[in-house]
């Protein structure tokens, strides 16, 4: 007996969506556009960077703006030799963990870099802006090394 | 159930068309810290967090209780996130409430929202399935021929929609929070309005709305806040297959199999007269004749003599006032609209429900009714502990 035609079909769903930011991820984009980045003082001090809304701690609304350097150090990083077609660089570069001076956690973006023999963890990196900012986190470019500068 | 319950604290978000000021997670907060303060207690205070919402792909943000945890305190309390469709703000609620019932939890936070200002719930609700029946203009096109169908069975005039929709929004007007405030509507202009899904009219359906609701949960032994809670009598939920060949829809099986349970918990044998108002999920004007029959209200086939004579009408002086608060009709935060009717019930008894306040309301139903019309949820509220 023959097995028995199971059907199938492709289906594809595809959706236009909308999203407020709300007072503080939007305070940190809005800054991102003008050039600036602003964390957030927590309960226990600490200045987070992109900023929460709500205390990660407490729970508490959190409006403590503080803006910090564009300057600051790589803590950890991960070389990616062939850069896929979304990444935001086309060049072989650095996934990094970046901690902003002024802040106290560090930040995930990408850095600019010749080789992976280039990057040592603890090197001094530095904000590379794009041309034209308008509100997202793609507004910093990437990061770039500043050099002989290593911490 | 071991513990007797009731709700200690309310906080709801006035109901609109845009709230593009707040985030996500700060919509939610606004509504839970009002609920915490009318119930005099902080995240400290809160055992548990039960968040519902309809389906993420209202919003387009997948779990979105996974990114809530900050907003709504729940660090290092365990979270859990229900989803039942429409019917999920009364399913939250009842989630919550067991909670604190079984014994497990002393005082439970809850909170269902929904932001249609960012989402696309009318397209979510008809996505084409290969092989299977195209739904194609939403939940209004998936009930209209249901209520065509009751309207034949019932020989109801063809007015009684628009007296629904009249009396809900003349109800809405007395609350601040309704997110539609039309205190001079008409017949007329109901009548008038653009027919969408025969026999329903642009002002015989709800509207879409951005809001929270919330509400504290607490144990007989843990009560707190200035007003008198809001004793919780009966809780009961059911479900059914959306659709079958044969399957009864105008008058669904599961709605009365779990009218018939809540009442007995609650003591229940005539709704009509032994319950001072109902919060009953009316998104459609026609669902109020629907179900005032599926309910026991009303006899099968004379739901709509109730509608006409004013029975459910707070202007007119009705007997059992249906939506005080205006109802789904008035506002439709989609996850939160059940528990909405929920809080409302509560509000009710704990007389604490201002201009659109039931006279010495002592006993209250809330209801909530989703997908295919096939998962209901219900609880019935009391001043005293029964």
């Amino acid at each position: 007996m023959a097995a028995a035609e199971l059907l199938s079909q492709e289906f594809e769903l595809g959706f236009t969506y909308t999203r407020s930011t709300g007072p503080v991820v939007g305070k940190f984009l809005t800054g991102l556009r003008d050039g600036k980045v602003y964390g957030v003082r927590g309960s226990d001090g600490r200045v987070l960077v992109p900023p929460a809304e709500y205390d990660p701690v407490t729970a508490a609304p959190l409006t403590d703006f503080v803006e910090v350097g564009q300057e600051g150090r790589l803590l950890s990083w991960c070389w990616v030799s062939e850069p896929r077609e979304a990444h935001l660089l086309q060049q072989p570069f650095a996934w990094a963990m970046v901690q902003l001076d002024g802040a106290d956690v560090p930040m995930i973006h990408c850095l600019e870099a010749p080789s992976a023999e280039a990057v040592t963890t603890g090197a001094r990196v530095s904000i590379s802006w794009a041309d034209e900012r308008q509100g997202f986190i793609t507004d910093i470019r990437c990061f770039t090394l500043l050099q002989g500068a290593a911490s | 159930m071991a513990e007797l319950a009731a709700v200690v604290g309310i906080g709801q978000t006035r109901y609109k068309t845009r709230r593009t000021d707040v985030s996500i997670a700060g919509l939610l907060r606004e509504a839970v810290d009002r609920a915490l303060a009318d119930a005099d207690v902080t995240f400290d205070d809160i055992d548990a967090v039960i968040i519902g919402k309809a389906p993420d792909m209202f919003e387009g943000v997948v779990m979105p209780e996974s990114y809530l945890a900050d907003a709504l305190g729940a660090m290092g309390k365990p979270m859990l996130r229900v989803h039942t469709a429409g019917s999920v703000g009364g399913s939250t609620a009842i989630v919550a409430a067991s909670h604190v019932q079984s014994g497990t939890f002393k005082r439970v936070l809850t909170v269902t929202f929904e932001k249609q200002s960012e989402s696309n719930a009318m397209w979510a609700l008809s996505t084409p399935q290969p092989f299977s029946v195209h739904l194609n203009a939403g939940a209004g096109g998936y009930f209209a021929p249901i209520i065509r169908e009751y309207i034949r069975r019932s020989g109801a005039p063809g007015d009684i929609g628009i007296k629904v929709a009249v009396k809900d929004r003349r109800h809405g007007a007395r609350n601040p929070l309704a997110h539609l405030q039309l205190p001079d509507i008409t017949e007329q202009e109901v009548r008038d309005s653009m027919m969408l899904w025969d026999p329903l009219r642009f002002l015989e359906a709800c509207p879409s709305s951005d809001g929270a609701c919330a509400m504290v949960i607490a144990a007989e032994d843990s009560i707190t806040g200035s007003k008198p809670p809001a004793w919780i009598r009966g809780v009961a939920m059911r479900s059914e297959p959306t659709m079958y060949a044969g399957r009864e829809e105008v008058n669904p099986q599961a709605g009365r199999d779990c009218a018939a349970d809540v009442y007995a918990q609650a003591g229940i044998t005539n709704p009509r007269k032994d319950l001072d108002c109902a919060e009953i999920y009316v998104p459609f004007s026609w669902y109020e004749p629907m179900w005032l029959e599926n309910l026991g209200f009303a006899p099968e086939g004379e739901g709509w003599k109730l509608t006409q004579e004013g029975a459910t009408s707070l202007d007119a002086g009705g007997d059992i006032p249906w939506n005080c608060s205006g109802g789904v009709l008035c506002s439709n935060p989609i996850g939160a609209s059940g528990m909405i009717r929920f809080a409302e019930a509560a509000r009710q008894v704990r007389g604490d429900a201002g201009a659109h306040q039931v006279e010495g309301a002592r006993l209250a139903m809330g209801h909530a009714y989703g997908g295919g019309a096939q998962f209901f949820a219900m609880w019935i509220v009391g001043a005293d502990k029964g």
